[in-house]
């Protein structure tokens, strides 16, 4: 099939699956929507909708739509976590190994940031990069578990990761209640994190001061070029995505591949530990989370949808952060439960990862090109 | 030290253990047959999610157990359908199909559970532990006989319903793999689909039959998770029971009775955690056991199969 | 020579017409075929590997679905949606890789599909009664109870048959039945086949062993390139005339070489011995070398050890004992990553398996084995322009039809994906080859290149292994060729260029053996 073909088919199927999703979401809305009457609940879903496509960027008026920078922020901001759990689950999922790990490493990473942020005296940004640099690397040592675990015993790392995901909360959770909670507050929370530790916003500005579009923000379009060259320029990249393509081909190859198969989950688990390290210095003042974030699970969306390639990764991010603050927006304008966003991704996520989606128009395409080339080959005298 | 002694002695201890087990024995049981077929479900977690709330629900509605008992077994079987669909026909990942279901059952069914109760009772509810009371639940029994043997009476005797029915469900499916020719056709589209196709067996109904038959028993296993083991749903609180059912598949050899062993060492796992916890160990340092148990008996069982492969083969002609 | 394709007077059980095949990955197997059968006749279906034979039989037992085209079956046109389609209109199909599961029994993969039952469950007596019944009936012997994975290839092949006709076939499609049976078990199929014949049964056989095609068949259909070349009563063609339908010329390759040259030992194989997980002895006393400048062949009927051999020396199984050196270093049980540091080289047998990674492009698969050269990288990265610069220089070399090195491996013909493998295993300056069956399936042009290159190597100073169930080619390529029979080596020739194809026969079929004396010459110490 030619290229331009291709690319037409993947975009057809894109923007289909994106149109399913929306329908799903409709009923839905529907449904929930208030109203006693059948044209009351239409123009309520009617309401809502427009929350939800329109919401995350502009304010619905009397007169009109008026554009809200601070929803923009909000958008942006929300791409952070997800952008490095998306990266590494990308890594992971390109050396095809289905490490689950990424939502209890946001937590991980999280805590182990907000520990260095509360406990260490360092002078500023050195602070933080030291405690997202430490987050992250606690959590490529906890992926060490599932993927030598899978390396040298053939322990399927799915399993394994998912396990430790709960282990990692529990105990975080235990060391919170026991340990570090700062008992003069109501909730469990820990000790406030030094000032020299948060990560800045931007821009010195409300906008984004509140919406918490910190430098965070910048490190994570750094970590998609990194990770992007990383796959696509370096050996230990190629390795990994040629692993994921055909493991003995990459053995027969002379490819190191179980130390290949354990970076890629190190590096994997490294990132989203840095990711829950800038989102808990960048948003919070304490560490107060008692349950997985479910980033994890959004990072999973997200490489699906950038097709395990870095390079389209802010791309996937934006739209789950976009679709994140419209189903945020129709909570709180029009009355529907905010975990409509659970359903939509996982619908967009069904729909992209399946592979025969469309596969008649792509069959057709790829008839239309075989006929053209033979007919090329034999003078046009072919009658297939 | 002595009062954990008495309390893990305790027929209560024994008691619990084979009520934790039940619902990953019924997960468990899917998550064998599945395999035999060829594939696996990773799912499970979620499809128990939605059977539980949607068993919950029906049960308040209904004013009895059975109805919700219906509606859990029929919601798992037509979304493990539908999950069927994606991996069969649209040749979605298996695997990444049980990733959206299982994104689906975290806060998708939070989403249902508030629109549903806002419709119908006025308020969005984040849970229905509200709304289920004992006498919804699907009723424990008291078996004759043996409910009077002092010690064993306690037990075996005075189960739910449902956990008596997880160790039937070990001896059906297994009379089911093995007996029938359904069973042969699932274990033949598993190990050679060629071979099965080539003979007229349609593969893709065995693989539906198969994943049917795992959402028919997280049907089972969710189920009992809102009407047994608590009363009522609430978020996430399969918590990787499906999950640890997949591992227990793996340790118990894909065979139903090593996967009920499996079930009952992750059981008494749990419940271990649990005394722990009463004798002033903090719950979330118990509540990591059964998980850390998983991960080692999935080590135990790597090492063994190891062990076995690398023993010399018996020189024989 | 004539063609009997349109004779409107016969009556015909099979008619496939028009037949177009083109496949999700664009390529078209079959271009407006027809074939047909007359009943009670036994049709050889011909060709080379990947000239379509497959497909279009596939298409006739409903596992592929044609493009475009008509399937008349009995007179009536049919959608052959599945295989049970096809088995209820009483078509039936032996597969080349046996269509059985190896854990249940012989009675059980017997009635696989149509069980019968005593109330819910399997009734086992039953099986196991129609199993012997239909045995007995066409005189095909089989143990109801053993286990699949216990029996041996040739009652496996006969559980395949029996299984076609209980189902009520009529018409039995056979694909290569002989590739993989004795000489013994093949006339015994052949007796068989006679046997069903002569009860009205059409069955179409699908070969290119010339012999066994002018022993047996009534008619036969040559497919080339996907297209039909013809159908032809047996007796009017002559194996000459076939030949050249099938390939297409008349000059056999014929590869130029001078002398060998050979100087020092690369290869040394030593005693190997290995036993298989079902106690089959694969390997048995196995030893050998290779030297510098030479091509060393290892002839032989597939099955006879030579898979298992090219495993040891590439680890992808350890033998049971034995010392395999490469420029006296040992190379067993030592990663692939150090073997080829070694200076190894293997153009494996399974190239889709091992060979290639589809979906990545061509510059990624030849760089496969050297993406951590010095000068392919520029501190932590690649350094692209070096590397597109040796791919383009590799691609015209090896003459890759290819749009560009970004093209997608998988979508290239099987001869242009060999000659990416091959590309790449014969240009990172290695010591020794191993080509393993390298121009299986693929094209003419290919071949002839591949072969070439061999021979071109061979005489810089490379020493090859070549493994090939190919008579043609290693009779032709091969300086010097041992012949394996049984998992070990029956004959060793110092010199290939006397030697006749009945004499290697005898060989490769265990009729004869040379003295252990004889053998040991191919061990230069």
């Amino acid at each position: 099939m030619t290229k331009k073909r291709e690319i037409t088919f993947s975009i057809v199927r894109g923007l289909l699956a994106i149109a399913i999703a929306l329908i799903v979401a409709t009923i839905l809305i529907f449904i929930s929507s208030d109203g006693a009457t059948f044209g009351e609940k239409i123009s309520a879903t009617g309401a809502a909708l427009k929350q939800f496509l329109i919401g995350p960027l502009f304010r619905i008026g009397k007169n009109g739509l008026q554009f809200e920078p601070k929803r923009l922020t909000d958008v942006l901001a929300g791409m952070i976590p997800i952008t490095f759990t998306g990266l590494g689950v990308c890594i992971m999922f390109s050396a095809n190994q289905f490490n689950l790990g990424v939502e209890g490493g946001i937590m991980l990473g999280a805590f182990v940031s907000a520990l260095a942020a509360i406990y260490m005296p360092l002078p500023t940004i050195l602070h933080a990069v030291v405690a997202v640099l430490l987050g992250g690397a606690a959590v490529g040592v906890m992926m060490l578990l599932p993927a030598l675990l899978k390396v040298k015993l053939g322990v399927s790392e799915m399993v394994c990761s998912l396990m430790l995901n709960y282990i990692v909360m529990y105990i975080i959770k235990y060391l919170m209640n026991t340990r570090l909670a700062d008992k003069s507050k109501g909730q469990i929370q820990s000790y406030p994190f030094k000032e020299t530790a948060l990560i800045a916003p931007i821009a010195d500005t409300t906008v984004f001061t509140s919406s918490k579009l910190t430098w965070g923000f910048v490190i994570a379009l750094l970590a998609v070029v990194s990770c992007g060259l990383f796959m696509y320029r370096t050996h230990w990249g190629y390795t990994i995505r040629m692993i994921g393509i055909n493991q003995d081909f990459s053995l027969y190859s002379g490819m190191k591949v179980g130390a290949v198969i354990v970076l890629a989950q190190v590096i994997g688990g490294f990132l989203s530990g840095m990711g829950g390290g800038i989102e808990m210095l960048g948003r919070y003042n304490t560490f107060s989370w008692s349950s997985l974030p479910g980033y994890g699970w959004t990072g999973m969306t997200v490489a699906i949808l950038a097709g395990n390639n870095p390079w389209f990764v802010p791309f996937a991010t934006f739209f789950i952060a976009y679709l994140n603050k419209g189903c945020d927006m129709m909570a709180t304008y029009a009355n529907v439960p905010a975990q409509l966003i659970d359903i939509v991704q996982a619908v967009v996520f069904l729909f992209f990862a399946a592979e025969q989606f469309l596969s008649k128009y792509r069959q057709s395409l790829v008839v239309k090109t075989a006929k053209e080339e033979l007919a090329a080959q034999e003078g046009g005298t072919a009658h297939v | 030290m002595s009062n954990l002694w008495s309390m893990l002695l305790s027929p209560e201890f024994f008691f619990s253990i084979f009520r934790i087990s039940a619902p990953i024995l019924f997960a468990t049981l899917g998550a064998i047959v599945v395999e035999k077929a060829g594939f696996a479900n990773i799912g499970l977690e979620g499809l128990m999610m939605f059977s539980a709330l949607s068993g919950s629900l029906v049960s308040y509605y209904a004013g009895h157990w059975f109805p919700g008992l219906c509606a859990a077994v029929v919601t798992g079987v037509v979304m493990s359908l539908v999950m069927g669909f994606f991996a069969f026909h649209l040749k979605t990942d298996i695997i990444l199909v049980g990733i959206a279901i299982n994104m689906m059952g975290s806060g998708g069914t939070l989403f249902l559970c508030k629109v549903i109760t806002d419709i119908t009772e006025g308020t969005a509810m984040a849970s229905t532990t509200g709304l289920i009371t004992r006498s919804l639940c699907i009723p424990n029994i008291k078996i004759p006989l043996i409910d009077s043997i002092p010690f064993i009476g306690r037990v075996l005797s005075g189960h739910s319903l449902l956990t008596y029915f997880a160790f039937v469900c070990v001896i059906l499916t297994s009379i089911m793999l093995y007996r029938t020719s359904l069973g042969l056709n699932i274990r033949a589209v598993g190990e050679n689909p060629d071979a099965a196709s080539s003979v007229g067996v349609s593969v893709i109904r065995i693989r539906y039959t198969a994943m049917a038959f795992s959402g028919l028993m997280s049907g089972f296993g969710g189920a009992f998770m809102s009407m047994s083991y608590a009363q009522g749903w609430s978020l996430d609180m399969v918590a990787g029971r499906g999950f640890i059912a997949l591992a227990a598949q793996a340790m118990g050899a894909g065979e139903c009775l090593g996967g009920m062993l499996a079930s009952l060492v992750f059981g008494f796992a749990q419940a271990l955690g649990i005394r722990f916890s009463a004798i002033g160990l903090d719950s979330n340092l118990a509540s990591p056991i059964p998980y850390a148990v998983t991960i080692i008996g999935l080590v135990i069982f790597a090492v063994s199969r190891k062990r076995k492969a690398a023993k010399p083969r018996v020189q024989a002609t | 020579m004539a063609d009997v394709q349109n004779n409107p007077d016969v009556e015909y059980v099979v008619q496939m017409k028009g037949i177009d095949k083109v496949y999700g990955n664009g390529v078209a197997a079959n271009k407006g075929v027809d074939f047909n059968l007359k009943k009670g006749e036994i049709h050889a279906l011909m060709g080379e590997n990947g000239a379509g034979k497959s497909t279009l039989m596939k298409m006739l037992f409903g596992l592929e679905q044609p493009t475009a085209g008509e399937i008349v079956v009995n007179g009536e046109t049919v959608q052959l949606t599945s295989p049970s389609v096809a088995i209820a209109k009483g078509i039936g199909m032996v597969h080349q890789h046996f269509m059985l599961v190896p854990s249940l029994s012989v009675a059980e993969n017997m009635v696989l599909g149509m069980v019968p039952k005593k109330g819910m469950f399997i009734d086992e007596t039953e099986a196991i009664r129609i199993t012997k019944e239909y045995a007995e009936k066409y005189n095909l012997h089989v143990e109801p109870t053993a286990r699949v994975a216990d029996i041996p290839v040739g009652m496996k092949q006969k559980v395949e048959i029996l299984k076609a006709l209980v189902r009520g076939a009529k018409i039995l499609i056979l694909d290569e039945p002989t590739a993989v049976l004795t000489s013994q078990e093949t006339e015994e199929l052949f007796h068989e086949l006679t046997n069903l014949k002569k009860q009205d049964y059409t069955i179409v056989f699908i070969s290119h062993k010339l012999n066994e095609i002018k022993e047996i068949t009534d008619r036969l259909t040559i497919m080339r390139n996907g297209r039909s070349m013809g159908v032809y009563n047996t007796a009017d063609v002559s194996k000459e005339e076939i030949s050249r339908l099938m390939v297409g010329r008349d000059v056999i390759l014929n590869v130029q070489k001078d002398k060998a040259q050979p100087t020092d030992t690369v290869l040394k194989v030593r005693d190997l011995e290995y036993v298989n997980e079902w106690n089959k002895k694969m390997l048995d006393h196995v030893s050998f070398d290779v030297r510098k400048g030479e091509i060393l062949g290892i002839a032989g009927v597939e099955g006879n050890g030579q898979k298992e051999l090219v495993d040891m020396l590439f680890n992808f199984n350890k033998p049971d004992a034995g010392t395999v050196t490469v420029n006296g270093e040992n190379i067993l049980g030592v990663s692939q990553q150090l073997i080829r540091e070694k200076g190894v080289s293997l153009v494996p047998e399974d190239r889709m398996l091992y060979g290639i990674a589809g979906k990545a492009s061509i510059e990624e698969n030849i760089l496969s084995d050297r993406s951590t050269k010095k000068e392919y990288n520029n501190g932590p990265f690649f350094n692209l322009n070096q590397i597109h610069e040796d791919t383009d220089r590799l691609i015209k070399d090896y003459t890759v039809l290819c749009k560009s090195r970004n093209q997608q491996v998988g979508m290239l013909s099987g001869g242009n994906i060999q000659k990416v493998v091959v590309a790449r295993e014969f240009s990172n300056n290695p010591v020794l080859i191993l080509a393993d069956q390298p121009t299986r399936g693929i094209d003419v042009g290919a071949t002839e290149f591949i072969r070439k290159k061999l021979v071109e190597l061979s005489r810089s100073g490379i020493a090859v292994l070549l493994v090939s169930a190919d008579l043609n080619e290693v009779m032709e390529l091969s300086d010097s060729l041992i012949v394996m029979h049984n998992g070990h080596i029956t004959a060793y020739f110092e010199d290939t260029s006397s030697l006749t194809d009945a004499e290697m026969g005898e060989y490769m079929l265990g009729l004869k053996e040379q003295t252990a004396e004889e053998i040991g010459r191919v061990c230069h110490d």
